[in-house]
């Protein structure tokens, strides 16, 4: 199969949080607003005048110094994320919105005030915390829409006098949509037999539309789609079998390329947030406000293992089975990274569950926020690939 | 008569074997890994080579697979199958009764649990530090001033074992030089050292699905202090192989290697 055209381009935007797309988006007096999480609506980030930037920490190879804030029983994604502020890697943000999802990144972005990051370049940066809902209740959705209220636009309208008028929302919803409408079409085409891209294009497709103003990469992702249009596969497919990867936040396609290396295509990623969930458009039903319906639509979509209802509880499972069908999986990978205590207990269930009771094959990976134990990776991913072969032939007869 | 051949490059020890279209062993050796995976495999296998009458290079192997971490550097090989998968097929054609396989390398523990068939069901690998591994052993020796097999020997003559609380592999080394100053016996310490592997393994054996009884392949198999231990401490009867343990990942390459090379299985 040919290279993607802007495959390498790609793959130089996610090499630094400040890319080129960024800095073109600052010189035109845009606000970069970090966040980490999904229950964060990237939505109400991209109001005219702002864009999103999902925080990463590419490259990062010592932690020692957030370490020492943060202690080493906190996960390395939020120790990342200090360590690369603490740098300066985020200097030109203009806010950062975290909610309190989960104590270990709260504890980050907490630093973010104490050690008075980024204050030092722009005054006026703020961290806003908003508190998000265990439970889908009706009258969680209405504690979690005021607090996107209060915590987001109030704080963005008063700070940095951003139009946040029901208008504004329409017109960051209508970019959103088409944002979610090409990254959904592009990833539909993992569907196929042979399909004409891999998981590891696909996840850098799904990353640069998150960490790149949307104005300025909806052209590249636009592009890409209808190159795809015509892109021809090999006549033989490549993989020897196809898994879903699941699990907590992941913003290294350097790890899908590890599994697709060993034979296995990633043809549907479900992780924190990314495409599934993450690209779904966001619908204003009947009676809705805009931002009624934004913060409906992100409890809806949530994969996000804090939920305790049974119903969202099981739902993960039905969910990732669906994925499974839908995307014609041979197995499912589940990837947790070390001390999140959330996926910790999620992932162990989610083995049994998906084996004992849908017959979907499971393994179980902890890892670190950067690919380490590449060998000993490769390893399981090589023997889970061989274990799945084996099994498909069977089942074909 | 057609041969075939299978080679695994581990982290410490290249293994090599040569089997026949029956699927019997014809030739098999053992060698020191070197820093470089594809010399250590040309070494091994010519070695290996040699013993068999009738042919003279890897061209007269009807086919090749090349396993373990430096299954990649094979250069001869005409495909890689991970050494998990090769573990159990290794142990299932030299008993096929075996259900649950705790294989102890160079730099890691696995537990595997064999289907009917010799493929694998299920496994579970501790990857993560050094704790109970072949360099742990090396190390631990290394305290004592003695080769494996001397530690091995000494750890059987204990009729008691003083508790080693100690994970980390530069710990325990610690703390078994800290154990000696203290003027314990070192054939307890010993056995305590092989205890405390015994239950870093009993994971691994659960994870495997062992119920009554397990095998141990890979280098650490031959520690019959750690045998014993296991034994001991996890209630569990270790099934002894016919062929040698450390064997066990090059013959099942090689088994997949007749079989892919078009022999019947």
């Amino acid at each position: 199969m040919r290279d993607l055209k802007h495959r390498v381009f790609f793959e130089h935007l996610l090499s630094d949080v400040k890319n080129e797309l960024v800095d073109e988006a600052l010189s035109e007096g845009k606000l970069a607003l970090g966040y980490s999480c999904y229950f964060v609506p990237e939505v109400l980030l991209n109001l005219a005048g702002c864009f999103s930037v999902r925080m990463r920490a590419p490259g990062i190879t010592d932690t020692s110094i957030a370490t020492y804030y943060m202690s080493e029983k906190t996960c390395m994604y939020s120790r990342s994320l200090l360590e690369r502020a603490i740098e300066g890697g985020y200097n030109f943000m203009a806010a950062l919105i975290s909610t309190e999802t989960c104590s270990m990144m709260n504890r980050c972005h907490e630093h973010f005030e104490m050690l008075n990051l980024v204050k030092e370049y722009n005054e006026k940066f703020f961290v806003s915390h908003i508190d998000s809902p265990f439970v889908t209740k009706d009258y969680a959705l209405k504690h979690y829409e005021k607090q996107l209220r209060k915590h987001v636009l109030d704080k963005l309208n008063g700070v940095y006098g951003v139009d946040v008028s029901d208008e504004a929302l329409l017109a960051a919803i209508e970019k959103h949509n088409e944002v979610c409408r090409v990254v959904s079409e592009i990833g539909e085409y993992r569907k196929a037999e042979n399909p004409p891209i891999t998981g590891y294009e696909f996840h850098l497709i799904e990353l640069i539309s998150e960490c790149c103003p949307q104005d300025l990469i909806l052209p590249y992702l636009k592009e890409t789609l209808e190159e795809l249009k015509t892109r021809r596969a090999d006549e033989k497919p490549w993989y020897r079998v196809r898994v879903v990867l699941a699990g907590g936040e992941n913003d290294d396609p350097e790890f899908t390329k590890l599994i697709e290396d060993a034979g296995a295509f990633v043809v549907a990623d479900r992780y924190c947030f990314g495409s599934l969930p993450g690209r779904e458009e966001i619908i204003i039903n009947d009676g809705e406000t805009p931002l009624s319906a934004i913060a409906r639509h992100y409890i809806e979509t949530n994969q996000c293992p804090r939920f305790m209802n049974p119903e969202k509880v099981q739902g993960r499972k039905v969910y990732l089975k669906q994925l499974a069908e839908a995307y014609h999986a041979d197995g499912l990978i589940v990837q947790q990274m070390k001390f999140c205590e959330y996926w910790e207990y999620e992932r162990m269930y989610c083995q049994q569950v998906m084996e004992e009771d849908y017959g979907l094959p499971c393994m179980g990976i902890e890892k670190e926020y950067v690919n380490t134990s590449v060998g000993q990776l490769r390893t399981r991913f090589q023997a889970f690939t061989e274990s799945l072969e084996i099994k498909k032939l069977e089942k074909e007869g | 008569m057609k041969y075939y051949g299978g080679c695994d490059v581990g982290s410490t020890y290249t293994k090599a074997v040569i089997v026949d279209d029956t699927g019997k062993i014809a030739a098999s050796v053992i060698r020191r890994s070197k820093m470089n995976s594809a010399e250590s495999s040309e070494k091994a296998m010519a070695d290996c080579i040699s013993q068999v009458p009738g042919i003279n290079s890897t061209a007269d192997l009807g086919y090749i697979v090349g396993t373990g971490y430096g299954r990649n550097r094979v250069p001869f090989a005409d495909e890689n199958v991970s050494e998990i998968s090769c573990h159990a097929m290794g142990v299932h054609t030299v008993d096929p009764t075996v259900k649950a396989i705790i294989d102890i390398g160079g730099q890691d523990v696995k537990g595997i649990a064999v289907a009917p068939d010799g493929t694998v069901k299920n496994f579970a690998m501790n990857d993560k530090c050094a704790a109970g591994t072949g360099r742990f052993y090396e190390a631990m020796a290394r305290s004592f001033e003695m080769t494996l097999e001397e530690f091995s020997t000494l750890s059987l003559k204990a009729k008691t074992a003083v508790p080693i609380t100690a994970q980390c592999t530069v710990f325990a080394e610690s703390e078994v030089i800290a154990l000696v100053g203290e003027g314990k016996a070192p054939e307890e310490i010993a056995a305590g050292i092989q205890m405390a592997v015994a239950r870093r393994c009993f994971v691994m054996a659960k994870k495997a699905g062992a119920v009554n009884s397990i095998t141990l392949t890979g280098g650490c198999a031959k520690n019959e202090g750690l045998k014993k231990a296991i034994e001991k401490v996890l209630k569990i009867r270790v099934t002894a192989l016919s062929v040698d343990p450390q064997l066990m990942g090059a013959l099942g390459a090689a088994e997949f290697a007749r079989r892919k090379g078009g022999a019947k299985a």
